[in-house]
């Protein structure tokens, strides 16, 4: 055994000296011309290449870094409404204004408060609803299809539909709440319940997200596993915790990720929710107030400082997460 | 093999080609806008359904009718017209402006002036067809800025008004019409509470316009008109401010538990079914009841101007705007002064449940109520521009008062009135 892997060793050695011999075994049957100048073959490479992801290139880098860069332009100057932009002063007063406003602090606490809650929340009722879906329930892809089928609706659908939900006098979840002796509460408007009551909507509506991620992530466990755990005398509850959970780290952090990122976005079922730009007090969010100071108050340039800030926060979610894979090698 | 790798590059080359040159087109169409005369009239609305919808496609066929101008109607939905708001500045940001668009009058205009964006329309549009003497102070003012004309009002809706269902406040044995003053009506909806089963004033707080709405005609009922001016132009007194927040807050003990949640419409049905007794919004609740079956005016349901502003006619309108800048501008002034005529204004208001801005309107074409309100409106004494719809304070001090009412006054309270009257004076 030991002298053949010696000889496999030696017949390397040899073909490795052999200028005309490839290690794939093959031998190069035509000459390169451009086989002593590494930079000419880069350049050709680059050059044949060009046609094919430069204009996909060019139309990405105008349309959406290009735009981004001129937001952020536009966040340097003072542009009020129509008024033309003087880009020969360029200053970070509207990022100043913003931090001195207590409108903008309350709507980046809410924004944190929503990202957080509404993400762990979800990842934790998708992840047990994943569970039960995965112990070979009957109907199970009924059950999988209603837990989805949220996420397939409009915001503006789901928004009204809460609204109806969160009736005061004869809506759902008041109904429920009466019936089990808690009373009956003003959710909406309820300045304290707002925030809660919005995130509350949102995990209905997403966590059929996480759960479909998880899935996935429990189906690619060996059943050997769950087989192991179970012959070493574990409880269930204590092999998802120590044997499963722990191998769906992958679909955790690419479901929150994804969820954070909803988040963020959340402004359509705000905006719906309220019928324009002023959400329930307790629920403005950064990007209710990005758009309500560009459209409603017409302060564009503070808008975009706000922008350029609401992006910074979805480039340091992401960026951990492409990190992660590229680490990986996923990337 | 090297004739396949030639035509390959060849073919490659023509790609690339065609990549940098479709590139370049499209960034050169960024630059396009404005045009020349031959182009057609863009007209963007926010009129996309209902009512609205039929009366302005009644007007655009008066016009076609009558003008051979070829047209490019956009309707741009939303409530408030809030996307067509955003989709105007979007469109004049990148200065590439329609012919006119439907823009509330008033102060609201001052945004598009004072960037010039609006072109001066007094000898071509208001010195024809007798508009100037036809048009009564209150909307001719709100048509100009800076005592130029720039738009052409088509439709007035009035705010001051109090509706009621009748069978409700007869049973709770009130007379709407004997209610004089603000206070007056918050006791008639405690009486309305402990006689019958229904609520004494339905109130829809899903956006805060409805509540500044209300509290403008509260004001307006306990101060009077000339302190009205006085706020609507930054000189307010706190006091008064707060003094009819603090009635609003006790009017509040009467709405409707589920007022957080509703849209007027909701909360006006409210009435419709003898669930409420009272209602104040804009004359366009009038439409829903009017659109009821079974449901008519003066024997189910009636309307009385909001208590303590008799006499007075408070003013939301619809108007078209002159752009300075955009296509076709001999077709526009042919539009515009097509909307200030008699023909154009009987087929818009008729169908939309607005009177017309033109005192020397017949009124034999419109229903019992509107003529009712043209009668009113005629014989006003004073014609008040609304603040929720801009028409009396310019875009931001607007969003600063909904800013106020949505996070100091969402939940109305005596304390909450001190921080909101605050709010409402620092918004100017």
């Amino acid at each position: 055994m030991i002298d053949r892997i010696h000889e496999a060793v030696r017949a390397r050695g040899e073909s490795e000296g052999d200028g005309d011999a490839r290690t794939d075994g093959g031998t190069a049957t035509v000459a390169d011309d451009d086989a002593g100048s590494f930079f000419g073959s880069v350049s050709r490479d680059f050059l044949g290449s060009l046609p094919f992801w430069l204009p996909p290139f060019a139309l990405m880098g105008f349309f959406v870094y290009g735009a981004i860069g001129w937001n952020f332009a536009l966040s340097l100057v003072n542009v009020q409404q129509f008024n033309q932009p003087n880009y020969s002063q360029l200053d970070f007063d509207q990022y100043l204004r913003a931090f001195g406003d207590p409108s903008f602090i309350s709507a980046a606490q809410n924004t944190a408060v929503l990202l957080v809650a509404f993400t762990l929340a979800c990842l934790v009722v998708g992840l047990l609803v994943a569970i039960l879906v995965d112990r070979h329930v009957r109907f199970e892809n009924t059950f999988r299809t209603i837990y989805l089928l949220p996420m397939s609706l409009s915001f503006v659908v789901t928004a009204q539909f809460w609204l109806w939900l969160y009736n005061f006098d004869n809506g759902l979840v008041n109904v429920v709440t009466q019936a089990l002796g808690l009373g009956r509460y003003k959710w909406i408007s309820n300045p304290e319940l707002a925030l809660g009551a919005v995130v509350f909507a949102l995990i209905w509506q997403f966590s059929g997200y996480a759960m479909v991620v998880y899935l996935a992530g429990l189906r690619a466990i060996p059943d050997e596993h769950y087989e192991a755990a179970r012959v070493d005398g574990a409880s269930t509850l204590k092999m998802y915790w120590r044997v499963i959970v722990p191998q769906l780290k992958g679909a955790t952090i690419s479901a929150s990720v994804v969820l954070m990122v909803f988040a963020l976005k959340a402004f359509d079922f705000l905006y719906a929710l309220a019928g324009g730009f002023f959400p329930p007090k307790g629920t403005d969010i950064l990007s209710t107030m990005m758009v309500r100071q560009a459209f409603s108050a017409g302060n564009r340039s503070y808008a975009a400082a706000i922008g350029i800030m609401l992006f910074l926060l979805a480039i340091a979610i992401v960026a951990p997460y492409l990190t992660y894979q590229y680490r990986r090698g996923e990337l | 093999m090297s004739d396949n790798d030639l035509s390959r590059r060849s073919y490659l080359k023509g790609a690339s080609a065609a990549g940098a040159a479709s590139l370049a087109g499209l960034t050169g169409c960024l630059g396009l806008g404005g045009g020349g005369g031959s182009d057609p009239v863009e007209l963007l609305h926010g009129w996309s359904g209902g009512d609205g919808a039929s009366a302005f496609e009644a007007m655009h066929e008066g016009f076609q009718k009558e003008h051979d101008v070829e047209t490019n109607v956009k309707p741009i939905g939303g409530s408030g017209n809030t996307t067509l708001d955003a989709r105007i500045s979007t469109r004049l940001g990148n200065d590439d402006p329609p012919s006119s668009w439907a823009e509330w009058p008033g102060q609201n205009l001052t945004q598009f002036t004072s960037e010039d964006l609006l072109g001066d329309i007094e000898s071509d549009v208001w010195e024809e067809n007798g508009m100037k003497d036809a048009y009564l102070e209150g909307p001719k003012e709100a048509a100009q800025v800076g005592g130029s004309y720039v738009a052409v009002p088509t439709n007035i809706h009035r705010i001051n008004n109090l509706f009621f269902n009748k069978s409700v406040v007869e049973s709770a044995g009130i007379d709407p019409a004997g209610l004089e003053s603000p206070a007056d009506l918050v006791e008639a909806a405690a009486t309305v509470e402990e006689e019958t089963d229904a609520v004494g004033f339905s109130h829809a707080m899903s956006s805060p316009w409805t509540t500044l709405q209300l509290w403008a005609c509260v004001f307006l009922g306990e101060h009077g008109e000339s302190a009205y001016d006085d706020f609507i132009s930054g000189e307010g007194d706190q006091d008064a401010v707060q003094s009819s927040l603090e009635t609003v807050a006790e009017l509040s003990a009467h709405f409707n538990e589920d007022a957080g949640t509703v849209g007027f419409q909701e909360a006006n049905q409210k009435v419709i079914d003898g669930g409420a007794a009272f209602f104040d919004q804009g004359d366009w609740a009038a439409q829903q009841y009017i659109s009821q079956e079974g449901f008519e005016f003066e024997s189910e349901w009636g309307h009385v101007p909001f208590p303590g502003t008799d006499g007075l006619y408070s003013l939301n309108m619809d108007s078209w705007v002159y752009s300075a800048d955009g296509p076709n501008p001999e077709g526009t002034k042919e539009w515009l002064r097509y909307v200030g005529t008699k023909d154009a204004q009987v087929r818009f208001n008729t169908r939309k449940g607005s009177i017309p801005p033109r005192s020397d309107v017949s009124t034999e074409e419109f229903g019992p109520f509107q003529t009712s309100q043209i009668e009113e409106f005629q014989n006003s004494k004073a014609q008040p521009p609304s603040i929720a719809h801009g028409l009396a304070v310019a875009p931001e001090t607007l969003t600063n008062l909904k800013n106020a009412v949505s996070n100091e006054f969402s939940n109305p309270s005596m304390d909450a009135a001190a921080n909101a009257a605050e709010a409402f004076m620092n918004a100017f």
